[in-house]
Order: structure tokens, then sequence, then C-alpha cells
């Protein structure tokens, strides 16, 4: 009668390690049990150096979204966003690349716009700003003067 | 002797469409092109180069601005989610103030110029948007990528946004704008604007008082 009461104490703190341990690979993985949830938007850029799936999609440092998917079309990368089904983009909002910091990770920031012409669900985001690049900033002006 | 005629036609037709096609490098960079010649033939002019005539160069170099750049769209984008707040007048009043400050913060660089080659890299048209890449290329070297954001207003392309070096002017003014009414008013900002407009105006008129004696 002892011995299966321990036994039962065992087993309910390894169920317990076993929930802790799958919420932690959730959490760290970034699974989205939820995805499909959401409308995408794609953005064209010339260069998203940096910048991969999974990566978060921000108004005012709130997250809104995340990076879908990053492709090369024509040369250019676009990539996809999902976001959250209460935040509508306006048409002329412009999407830039950001980075967290002086050398964190990237992340797309959107500074909403005016219009009343709203993104539909697939559309595309016109505006956008190519991140900096600081060192082909710095090798122009090093390297520029001849 | 009709079907050979008909075939001269269309392949007279034919050679036109493919020449004027080479020739143009299509409305939006054309247009924009036209309009920046003449604002380097402005800059050029010796007859305009001295000091004296600083306000006259700037008036010629503004109404060029005027004619390719539509300042409604870009004020339009530039307040964002505080356009449409404000009454037609605001909305008036406060495009020709940034108009103003464009003007401002922008003629002094313009007036640097120093015959650096401006080159027609590329341009993408989507329905009524277009881009044209240009690169401005420095003496030293350097080249420094320019992006025209065009708009399709009847047969005319205006410029409403400028992306140089992947910043864009419209970006830049919205999150000061929206900082400014977010944190005091709509009319501090128009205030300010309306300040430093003055202040401007005071100093150039200054400069042109001491520049006589």
């Amino acid at each position: 009668m002892h011995r299966s009461a321990l036994d039962l104490g065992v087993g309910f703190f390894v169920i317990v390690g076993i929930l802790a341990f799958g919420w932690l690979s959730v959490k760290l993985g970034r699974v989205e049990f939820l995805a499909g949830q959401g409308y995408v938007v794609t953005a064209d850029f010339p260069s998203v150096g940096g910048l991969k799936p999974g990566s978060t999609v921000e108004i005012a440092g709130v997250e809104i979204g995340r990076v879908e998917g990053i492709s090369l079309v024509e040369y250019q990368a676009r990539i996809r966003m999902r976001i959250r089904n209460d935040v509508k983009l306006q048409e002329d909002s412009i999407a830039s690349i950001k980075t967290k910091g002086l050398i964190g990770e990237r992340y797309v920031r959107i500074n909403p716009g005016g219009s009343d012409r709203l993104i539909p669900p697939n559309g595309r985001l016109r505006e956008v700003e190519a991140p900096v690049d600081f060192e082909e900033l710095l090798s122009k002006y090093i390297f520029g003067k001849v | 002797m009709i079907r050979y005629r008909q075939m001269g036609f269309v392949l007279a037709a034919f050679l036109l469409l493919v020449v004027a096609r080479d020739a143009w490098a299509g409305p939006p960079t054309e247009q924009l092109k036209g309009s920046i010649d003449r604002v380097i033939q402005i800059l050029d002019d010796p007859a305009l180069k001295s000091d004296g005539r600083v306000r006259e160069r700037r008036a010629a170099v503004r109404k060029v601005a005027n004619d390719i750049f539509d300042f409604g769209e870009t004020g339009r984008r530039s307040l964002a989610r505080h356009w449409a707040a404000r009454t037609p007048q605001e909305q008036e009043e406060f495009v020709e103030l940034f108009a103003d400050l464009l003007e401002r913060s922008y003629i002094s660089k313009i007036e640097l110029y120093g015959g650096e080659k401006i080159q027609y890299a590329r341009e993408q048209t989507d329905g009524d948007f277009a881009i044209v890449y240009t690169k401005i290329m420095a003496k030293q070297g350097q080249e420094v990528p320019a992006d025209y954001r065009m708009l399709r207003r009847g047969d005319r392309w205006l410029v409403y946004d400028i992306v140089i070096e992947g910043v864009s002017l419209i970006s830049n003014y919205r999150t000061q704008f929206n900082k400014i009414i977010q944190t005091s008013s709509y009319g501090e900002l128009v205030k300010k604007m309306k300040t430093k407009q003055e202040e401007f105006l005071e100093e150039e008129a200054k400069g042109r008082g001491s520049a006589k004696n």
C-alpha cells in the first residue's frame, strides 16, 4: 500500500516533467499550434540580410505577426508575413527591416499609414525600406575616396 | 499590290513601335529625368549663380519641384493616421507647411550640387505606381542609390516619396510627426513648423541684408 503511493508520486512527477519539457520545446522552438490563423501579407525587398522565417513583425514594438517564409522572386527577396487578424494594415503602411540594438536580431517594423484602403489577405505591402547595411556604408566611405 | 502596301504599313508601324520603345525608358523615368535635368540646368546657370540671386534660383527650383512632386500625397502619407482627423482647411495648411519644410531641408543640399552624374538604372511599374531607381555618382566614386516612388495622376507621373540609401523620406517624417502628435498635439506640430519657417525667412532676409552691405 505504502509502495504504490510512492509509485504514484513518482509517476505524477514524471508526467509533470514531461509536460514541462513539452511546453519548453514548444516555446523555444516557436511552434505555433494555431498556425494558419491570421492573414498573409507579402512584401518585396531588395535585400533582407539576416531576416529569418520566424522573425517578428512589429508595430510600435508590439508583436503583430511573424515572418513565415522568404523566397527569391526576380532577384528580390519576397517575404511572407502572417499578421494577426485583429490588426489591419493600411495600404500605405511602410515595412522596414530593422535591427534590435546595434548587432541584435533582425525584425520587420511596420509604420502604419493613414489610407482608408486596407491591405487584403494575400495582398502586397508596396512601401518597403531595405535594411541599412552598415558594412556597405562603411566601405563606401572608407574605400570610396580615391 | 494592296497586300504589299498593307505589309509595308505593318512593318513601318512595328519599326516605329520598336524605336519608340527604345527611345522611351517609360513615362515615369522620362518625366523624372526631364525635371531633374531642368533643376540641374537652373543650378548650372551662371547668370543665377551669384549670391544676390539665391532667392530667384530657389524659386525656380521650387517651381520645377511643384511640377514633379505630389506634395499633397507626401503630406497625407507622412501624417498617416492623423490625416483623416483633420479638416480640409487644416490639410491644405499642413501640405503647404510641409512643402516649405522640405524646401528648407533640401534646398541647401541641392545647392551643393557640383556636377554629380545621375544614372537612371531601371524602372518598375505596377498599375498606377512606379519606382525609378537612380544612382547619384559622386566625384569620389561613391554611388548613392536614390529611388523615386511615383504615382500616376492622369498622364502625369508624380513623385511622392524618395528613398535614399534605403531610407524613406515619408517613413522618416511619419515617425517624427507621430511622435510629436502623440506626446503633445497636432496644434503643437503646426506651431513648430510655423516658427521654423518664420525663423528661416528671417535668417534668409538677414543673409541677404549682409550680402548687400
